[in-house]
């Protein structure tokens, strides 16, 4: 009886105590100072870090710029692709500028805040391949990331949810597709020989300027662009008003010509209609 | 053997009949191989200008000397003590893998502009990441240890799930159901805190049933000469049995803590910038994963050897009652 009443009396102390903390507010609370953004930071010249360890990049300066026009400094986290671009971010960034691609399944899970610019996409062979046109591929072995747009294209699946761009031509019938983890290691596997293992790769022009620049004994296939993929800043669901702000943001930088600026800063060449 | 014989026998490869066919395998092996067309080969070759040959003159010529250099080195190795034996085998198999890595032909420049921030940033980070998780996976093990030999039901039951979940779980799902799941539940949990709590979680689960195995490893004989003596479970768990369970948890403990140091790379899913993060990312936006990897892995490998040496003196520490 008495260590019933001593634990009932203990129990009342901690609810009394209990009582004067306040209940906790889900998730972080939004800072009106700085703009959390997600990035990536392995893509170069999208964002990586420089030689003094700094992120810099186009999807870099584009995120701060947005942050200045908005009147704050944007702070930046790296997550994995796929966990920005799957959405259910709750508050952890204000949005993301990480190149992602507006296609029909992602509007499921994320709001889309305004194409910023375009990547195109080229076929790259080795530079033995006898390949001269888009029609020599056909059949053959061809890399590409997993789950990247590359990959969508070249099983053409490509489904981009962006009504006012015209629809992609699919001009290669591969033989067969060999997908990899990230987007070097298709170019890897390109470089071993013609044929070796790989006889293409579709990847972002830049991505295979940057290896033809690092030494890869690859080249672009002439004959144009694969496709040209836009690419969006993205923001969580659920917050049409802050999505409409950052939308408006980006149509003003692109009307002013500051994005065209950032891409030929950045890649040598307005991507940024 | 684990203890020396006190009969000597002769050592194996100082018998003609093992030493011999097995130089004569080692050169079909190097020649069958087409050695000197490989780095080391190569590098062979022009250390002893043997170049003007053909090259199938080159391959056995390069073949023989491999396996000169080899004989004789195991033949000077073998006259050695056992102490020095050790250090001479572990250096050499070390100085060939360093061969091995040398031969990608690396960019050093690359490396040496990027090795201060991986350790500044990638190590400082991982190291923090696997000592708190080493810490909080230890508390969590000793008492799972306890709850799983206990005679509640309900500690044994939680003890049970607990270790079946997160061993069952592969550590990477635990890192993104933390990260991803904790949200749900309204906690938004930031990306070192989910790492930390996974590698705990997931290496305590493990430990836990190393130290049931080291406990229930000493002898019931030990607990009734505690009692008898008029310990009580508290002092006896403490003062008799855990010393002397120490010795058999010690080891395998040492290997957890070597696997966690790796396993921490995983956390780089979240985006961290830990070592594995940093050199990943480092390496793919100049195209040379090879160099950061090889690097990152060197680290990887630097580290592991410190916690083994450390390993060695708490085992020969809690051992020493049965070292002879």
């Amino acid at each position: 009886m008495r260590e019933v009443a001593a634990g009932a009396l203990l129990a009342l102390g901690v609810l009394v105590a209990g009582a004067f903390l306040p209940v906790g507010t889900h998730g972080p609370a939004r800072s009106h100072s700085e703009l959390k953004v997600a990035t990536n930071g392995a893509w170069r010249p999208q964002s990586y870090l420089d030689d003094h360890n700094q992120l810099v990049g186009f999807d870099i300066d584009v995120a701060r710029e947005i942050a200045r026009r908005l009147g704050r400094t944007a702070k930046f986290e790296t997550p994995d692709f796929a966990t920005m671009a799957g959405g259910h971010w709750h508050g952890r960034w204000d949005m993301a500028v990480g190149s992602v691609t507006p296609t029909k399944a992602r509007a499921q899970v994320v709001d889309f805040a305004g194409i910023y610019y375009f990547s195109p996409y080229v076929f790259a062979v080795h530079k033995d391949s006898p390949a001269r046109t888009f029609e020599d591929l056909n059949g053959k072995t061809i890399g590409v990331e997993t789950g990247a747009t590359s990959e969508d294209y070249i099983r053409r699946r490509l489904r981009i949810d962006a009504p006012d761009l015209p629809p992609i031509q699919y001009r290669v019938t591969p033989g067969v597709v060999r997908t990899y983890a990230d987007s070097t290691m298709p170019l890897d596997d390109l470089r071993l020989g013609d044929g070796v293992r790989l006889d293409a790769v579709v990847a972002p022009e830049q991505t295979v300027l940057g290896a033809i620049a690092s030494g890869y004994p690859i080249k672009i296939m002439p004959g144009g662009y694969a496709f040209r993929e836009p690419l969006t800043v993205i923001t969580d669901k659920g917050a049409p008003q802050w999505t409409a702000r950052i939308k408006a943001t980006i149509a003003a930088m692109k009307a002013d010509g500051a994005l065209r600026a950032l891409t030929v800063k950045w890649y040598g060449r307005d991507y940024s209609h | 053997m684990h203890f020396a014989d006190n009969v000597d026998y002769p050592a194996l490869l100082g018998r003609p009949i093992v030493f011999l066919p097995l130089l004569a395998l080692l050169f079909e092996a190097l020649r069958w191989w087409n050695f000197a067309a490989t780095a080391i080969g190569r590098g062979l070759t022009g250390l002893f200008s043997l170049t003007g040959l053909t090259p199938a003159a080159d391959n056995v010529a390069v073949a023989a000397l491999a396996t000169v250099v080899v004989g004789f080195n195991l033949a000077v190795v073998m006259r050695l003590k056992l102490r020095r034996q050790v250090y001479i085998v572990w250096l050499e198999l070390a100085a060939l893998i360093l061969v091995f890595f040398y031969s990608f032909n690396l960019s050093f420049d690359f490396i040496a502009r990027k090795i201060g921030f991986l350790i500044t940033q990638g190590l400082v980070m991982t190291l923090y990441i696997s000592l708190v998780s080493i810490a909080i996976a230890s508390i969590l093990a000793l008492i799972g240890a306890m709850a799983k030999l206990s005679s509640n039901g309900i500690a044994l039951g939680v003890a049970n799930f607990y270790t079946s979940l997160f061993r069952g779980i592969p550590l990477l799902m635990q890192i993104y159901m933390i990260y991803m799941g904790l949200p749900q539940l309204g906690y938004v949990v930031g990306a070192v805190p989910a790492g930390i709590a996974a590698l705990s979680l997931c290496y305590g689960a493990y430990m836990t049933e190393i130290f049931r195995g080291g406990i229930e490893s000493i002898p019931k004989g030990q607990w009734e000469a505690a009692r008898a003596l008029g310990l009580k479970p508290n002092a006896t768990l403490l003062r008799i049995i855990l010393p002397q369970a120490m010795r058999v948890i010690i080891p395998p403990t040492g290997n957890q803590f070597i696997a966690m140091l790796k396993d921490s790379s995983l956390v780089s899913v979240v985006g961290v910038w830990e070592l594995m993060y940093l050199a990943r990312t480092q390496g793919q936006s100049e195209f040379r994963h090879i160099e950061m990897m090889i690097t990152a892995s060197l680290i990887y490998w630097l580290f592991s050897i410190l916690l083994e040496l450390l390993q060695g003196r708490v085992e020969r520490y809690y051992g020493r009652a049965h070292a002879r």
